[in-house]
């Protein structure tokens, strides 16, 4: 029997006052799928940070054009999937900068990559961008799920 | 997110509260910024009320270092909750900028620190 995969998608206008409403979203449905409630936190900075970007650099902050977020949750992950109608972004986008610069911007590319596990562009989405990011859930009595219990108590 | 300004013992206090993402950040740059320019020495940012910061919040706060450079400003930052903690350990920013752990100490430590010289 296929496992039951929930998802949800949200349609966002470029607008970076609805940054918490994702957020939200995102983290809410994160618990549900079993990640604590720090995992989650991260999750739904990923998932603001990689809005952030096609806002501010996709878009170049006009706030009348569009992205859609779609969560799917699986039984060992969730998957997001982000898509705007921008210009394509190149892969090499995805590159953090080095720490070592102390310099104002580029740390969300790194956050990002910091807090999933995997994350790529669709090169087969024709019109704008798909970018995909996962983050695995911790199988269950494994080293850092028990650590991370022990935290919580 | 809230920003208020308030003056204790020659130093100036921007009270930070709520949420800083993209939306709202321009606001507290906007407000670092001036008083980093202004007549105040010493400028603290006061992140207790913080709940939430992203890369565009600490980027600003990046700015605001940068400009204490140039100013020769002392500046440092207080009252950083977990979240605020992680990511600016997550950056290695930690030992870039100058954090106390509440205003009291932040008040009376901030005269005594050297002004941001850039990294070695």
């Amino acid at each position: 029997m296929q496992p039951t995969v929930h998802s949800i998608r949200i349609s966002l206008s470029s607008e970076p006052r609805l940054l918490h409403i994702l957020r939200c979203v995102v983290r809410y449905r994160a618990q549900e799928a079993g990640f604590p409630p720090e995992d989650s936190d991260c999750l739904s900075m990923a998932i603001d940070e990689a809005a952030s970007n096609v806002i501010r650099h996709t878009y170049g902050n006009r706030p009348d054009a569009h992205l859609e977020v779609e969560i799917r949750s699986f039984p060992d992950r969730l998957e997001f999937t982000m898509e705007d109608s921008g210009p394509k972004v190149r892969p090499e986008a995805l590159k953090p900068r080095p720490l070592e610069e102390v310099r104002p911007g580029g740390l969300g590319t790194y956050f990002i990559k910091c807090f999933m596990d995997a994350i790529s562009f669709d090169e087969d989405f024709k019109e704008g961008n798909r970018l995909r990011l996962v983050k695995y859930l911790a199988p269950k009595g494994s080293i850092s799920d028990e650590s991370a219990r022990q935290d919580r108590e | 997110m809230k920003v208020r300004v308030r003056t204790e013992n020659n130093t100036t206090i921007i009270d930070c509260t709520g949420e800083v993402d993209l939306y709202s950040s321009p606001a507290l740059r906007e407000t670092l910024l001036r008083e980093m320019r202004g007549a105040s020495a010493m400028v603290l940012v006061n992140l207790t009320g913080v709940s939430y910061i992203d890369s565009s919040g600490i980027a600003t706060l990046v700015e605001g270092l940068q400009l204490s450079q140039r100013t020769q400003t002392r500046f440092g930052l207080f009252g950083l909750r977990n979240n605020a903690r992680s990511v600016l350990e997550l950056a290695r920013l930690t030992k870039v900028f100058t954090v106390f752990e509440n205003e009291q100490e932040a008040v009376a430590k901030i005269a005594s620190t050297l002004p941001f010289s850039g990294l070695p």
